[in-house]
């Protein structure tokens, strides 16, 4: 549970001022317009970065960043989440991010694992 | 077709039988199929001006340089790259040519070689062009002794 | 660096070594002769008064009030020469500067090293030793380690007063170790001390007189010692330089390890100077009970062996039957295949001299789980009476620093002058300053010292066990005797008969002795075993059989080699469908013969527990990483366990240790020396097995220096070595 959630169970019944929803609805309907708004702007960002995946790719990856989060249940924590997935967006529309930013995200797959068992340290490493 | 001629025309501003003789002019080497219309286009393609001019020599390559002072200076003198060339389509590069030419190409003299040969010398080599980004290039390698020898069974 | 260490255990230097001197009670000589403090003498250094051992030198009274003379000539662990005046300090109602080295201390002596006068000597002196020496700093090998040069920052003036020429001095060839540039040379006759004392040869000395005194060798002839490259770190300027290191390095570009050697048994302390992964020297450091501050020549070069012959890649041996290359992930599974089809009494193992505590445990606890007992050393010792259970029957038990105190010692079928010639330099030190006597049983050789030598008989041998031979007298009346047995004794059939009639002329000398000293019982050992191996004495720790007659008497079908390359099982001794595993660092003697070749790591680049033949548990550290695959040994073995199927239960250096002091608790006590006291069972259980003496006459395979530097798969391996041989046999040629 985040930091957020753990303080609203804690202030139980006090009424909290919310960041920008008013309830769990609302909330949700932000998430929706900014994953839409992130959606569409793919080949957009595929086109400025000059990234050589497929819209799909991205589309998948964003998907993956947005699910990510899919157990915060707190408004406030998602009414956050929502204003920096928003300041991202942003980022990444005005090119104020650079192409090794975004590739960033995609680079798990080619990271090389380092391995930890007797046997594939022996193999590949001296010490 | 006729408004394409119009065009050419206008870019170049010539008389008619300038583009006439261009295209004479430029016609491919290969004998292929078309070789007027051909060389004609590759050479626009190539110099993004075609142009005609007499042959003031050929090289050891093979590579043909003309003349033709109708043109500005520094626009007067070029070289059209040897048959490999041809074949090798766009991969051209300056260094090709010979440095005996070169000279006469690049007005350090108005004599060419064939006019005033340079002279031969024991230890000249042949020329060869760079070879930087084929197959053939060269590759440095390290010439010094590893620092642990291995036996060799 | 060195030189800083050594100056700063001058003060632990015991006081037997300079009979006339005294020094401040180092924890060394603490312990073994209490010094009493009422007969001290007052002396007032920079007005301080300080209470020093009559007899002292004011240098080391100054020494003891924190105050370092500066010196050339003055080297702890040599004769006082007092000729480089260096250390000149001004003593009142003295009427000249004094050489404090070499000036007694007097009773209310008021000295005063920091005076105006003192400064103004050592300035003086500094000026004249710098007119004749040569401003080649920035191409002289001492620079960054030179104790002139040192010292000049401190007295030297910022300008010359010389007008004149520089002396110029022809430079010797004394042999292919030490370059000598003797322009540079001060005289301070440090190297020409330490020839005659320590090493014990007589090869260097000075010519002329004055301006023109030389130090050399008089004729061209090699400095015919297997210690001489200690001249080069005694050397206090750039005079006496490392051939193979001329040009290489700085001191301060290259990193330094402290670590162990393994070239003999005696587990000399060094350190290792490396720079990008490449062993560049090797010099000694400093351990009181082992090595003092000296190291042999075989130590010291023949590193350059670590880089030749190495087993960079795991090899194969293919159907046409020739070693290809391979990856360690075709070798381990063809082994590990092997392994598991094979029968366990078919499967054995034997180790060489290079091979550390963690790679025969590992080897060990591998073959002990496919129920294989084949595990041998090379080296050979007895296996009837007593054999290796009791650890007293293969140490040298008296310990090196031991020699110190002895008064007697019989060597018997050994040269410790080839052998372990630390062990012998420590004789010939105790037989200059405490008058020890020695005797030998076995090839009549230069041991550097007179020696008396009792024949090569094995009559004589049992004559003494008898106490029929004239020198058993001298045996019974020996307060402190040692009898010191070779290793080498023990190739021989009768190697248990040797050794028994050696464990009671021991046992003898141990009750004899006893009385004498009248201590009834105090904790001197007699009996001593001189190894020439570093790894035997953890191999028998661990429990490895002695000898490869096992494996002769057992023909197995999957043999492993861990670094054996001393020549003791050959293709010939072997089966024909015996599949030889080689683990080792150098291609020597075995491993053309095997059928796998696993690469692993020289003694510098591992770290390894070796136990040197006195028992001291000690440990090198991995100065460079292992060349190409090569691994560390203990890891190929404990990754074929994983292969196989049979994983050992540890898989880092901590549990391989762990479980090594399981079988053997002193093998991780570093640096500490485990007693062991079982002469008399010892003894007893060797009378029940009857022993046999064969008449063949007792032989050390090591006679002359040329012998002592090729032994082993490293210094085999080395160029630096080869070329003593060639030195050492057919005299100096200019290439050398």
């Amino acid at each position: 549970m985040s930091t957020a959630g753990r303080i609203s169970q804690v202030m139980k019944g006090v009424p909290m001022k919310p960041v920008m929803s008013a309830n769990p609805v609302e909330a949700r309907r932000r998430v929706l317009t900014l994953y839409k708004q992130w959606y569409r702007a793919t080949p957009k960002i595929i086109e400025k970065f000059q990234l050589p995946y497929t819209v799909e790719k991205v589309h998948n990856r964003i998907r993956e960043e947005f699910m990510k989060n899919s157990h915060v249940r707190d408004v406030r924590a998602i009414d956050l989440l929502v204003i920096k997935g928003q300041m991202d967006l942003q980022e990444t529309i005005k090119m104020w991010k650079q192409p090794c930013h975004i590739k960033s995200y995609f680079h798990q797959e080619t990271a090389v694992e380092v391995p930890t068992d007797f046997l594939g340290k022996f193999f590949t490493q001296k010490h | 077709m006729g408004s394409f001629l119009k065009l050419l025309h206008r870019q170049f501003v010539v008389p008619w039988q300038e583009v006439v003789k261009t295209i004479r002019h430029n016609g491919a080497s290969d004998g292929g199929y078309f070789p007027v219309l051909r060389g004609f286009f590759v050479q626009w393609a190539r110099f993004n001006e075609p142009k005609h001019g007499k042959l003031v020599g050929t090289d050891e390559l093979g590579n043909k340089y003309y003349e033709n002072n109708r043109y500005f200076v520094a626009r007067n003198r070029w070289v059209d790259y040897n048959k490999e060339t041809w074949n090798q389509m766009w991969d051209y590069n300056a260094s090709q040519v010979t440095p005996e030419w070169h000279r006469w190409l690049h007005y350090m003299t108005d004599d060419p070689p064939t006019k005033v040969p340079p002279t031969s010398r024991p230890f000249l080599i042949k020329h060869k062009r760079n070879l930087t980004g084929t197959k053939d290039c060269y590759v440095p390698y390290s010439t010094t002794r590893p620092k642990i020898e291995s036996w060799k069974p | 660096m060195l030189r800083i260490a050594t100056q700063k255990c001058c003060d632990q230097l015991p006081s037997r070594f300079l009979p006339f001197l005294s020094t401040k009670s180092g924890a060394a000589v603490a312990t073994r002769r209490h010094q009493s403090t009422d007969d001290k003498v007052e002396v007032f250094v920079n007005d301080k008064p300080v209470y020093v051992k009559p007899g002292s030198t004011v240098l080391q009274a100054c020494e003891i009030a924190g105050i370092q003379i500066p010196r050339f000539c003055y080297h702890d662990r040599l004769s006082v020469a007092g000729n480089c005046r260096m250390c000149l300090v001004e003593i009142e109602k003295s009427p000249k500067p004094q050489a404090s080295c070499a000036m007694p201390v007097m009773k209310g002596m008021r000295i005063k090293p920091d005076s105006d006068v003192s400064k103004k000597a050592r300035e003086g002196v500094m000026e004249f030793l710098l007119a004749n020496h040569p401003l080649d700093c920035p191409i002289c090998d001492q620079g960054g380690e030179c104790d002139l040069q040192d010292q000049s920052m401190m007295f030297g003036s910022d300008r010359s007063r010389f007008l004149e020429h520089k002396r110029a001095v022809e430079d010797k060839n004394i042999g292919p170790l030490i370059k000598t540039i003797m322009t540079r040379c001060i005289q301070c006759t440090r190297c020409v001390r330490f020839a005659d004392e320590v090493a014990g040869v007589s090869d260097l000395g000075t010519t002329g007189r004055g301006n023109d005194m030389q130090i050399g060798t008089y004729v061209e002839k090699m400095f015919k010692s297997e210690m001489s490259g200690n001249v080069i770190d005694i050397c206090p300027v750039g005079a006496l330089t490392s051939k193979p290191y001329a040009f290489t390095a700085r001191p301060w570009e290259t990193r330094k390890t402290e670590t162990v050697d393994v070239m003999d048994a005696v587990g000399s302390n060094i350190v290792v100077s490396t720079r990008a992964g490449d062993v560049l020297r090797i010099i000694p450091r400093l351990h009181e009970d082992i090595n003092e501050e000296w190291i042999s020549d075989k130590t010291r070069f023949a590193y350059d062996g670590l880089k030749r012959q190495r087993l960079t890649q795991p090899m194969l041996r293919n159907k046409q039957g020739q070693l290809v290359t391979c990856l360690w992930e075709d070798a381990l599974p063809f082994v590990a295949e092997k392994l598991s089809t094979t029968e366990g009494s078919k499967v054995a193992g034997i180790v060489g001299g290079f091979a550390d505590a963690e790679s025969l445990i590992c080897l060990k606890d591998l073959l002990n789980h496919v129920d294989s007992e084949g595990l041998c050393t090379e080296e050979l010792f007895i296996t009837d009476g007593a054999g290796t259970d009791l650890r007293s029957n293969y140490l040298l038990n008296t310990t090196i620093a031991g020699v110190e105190e002895a008064d007697l010692v019989l060597l018997i079928g050994t040269n410790p002058r080839f052998e372990a010639p630390l062990f012998n330099a420590r004789l010939r030190k105790s037989w200059i300053h405490n008058e020890l006597e020695v005797a030998l049983v076995g090839s009549k050789v230069d041991l550097t010292y007179s020696y008396e030598h009792l024949g090569d008989s094995t009559t004589t041998l049992k004559q003494i066990a008898d106490g029929t031979h004239p020198f058993s007298k001298r045996l019974k009346d020996a307060k402190n005797p040692m009898v010191v047995v070779g290793s080498e004794v023990f190739s021989r059939e009768d190697a248990f008969g040797v050794h028994a009639a050696v464990s009671a002329i021991a046992q003898n000398a141990t009750v004899t002795s006893q009385t004498n000293r009248g201590d009834g019982g105090a904790d001197w050992k007699v009996l001593n075993i001189l190894h020439k191996v570093a790894s035997q004495v953890a191999a028998l720790d661990l429990g490895y059989k002695p000898g490869v007659d096992h494996i002769r008497k057992n023909p197995p079908s999957l043999l492993f080699i861990l670094g054996a390359d001393g020549g003791a099982v050959t293709r010939e001794d072997l089966p024909k469908d015996c599949c030889v595993v080689y683990i080792g660092s150098h291609g020597d003697v075995s491993a053309p013969f095997a059928d796998v070749i696993l690469p692993g790591a020289a003694y510098t680049e591992k770290p390894g527990t070796y136990v040197n033949t006195e028992g001291r548990a000690q440990q090198t550290q991995a100065a460079v990483s292992p060349p190409g695959s090569a691994r560390e040994d203990w890891k190929i073995i404990r990754a074929l366990s994983e292969i196989s199927g049979m994983t050992l239960p540890y898989d880092d250096l901590e549990g391989v240790r762990s479980r090594m002091s399981e079988v053997s608790p002193n093998l991780t006590r570093y640096d500490a020396v485990e007693s062991a006291n079982y002469f008399k069972q010892a003894a007893e259980l060797a009378k029940l097995a009857k022993p046999q003496l064969v008449s063949k006459p007792l032989q050390s395979s090591q006679l002359s220096l040329a012998d002592f530097y090729m032994t082993d798969s490293i210094s085999r391996a080395s160029k630096t070595m080869a070329k003593c041989v060639k030195a050492a046999n057919e005299g100096l040629t200019p290439d050398l």
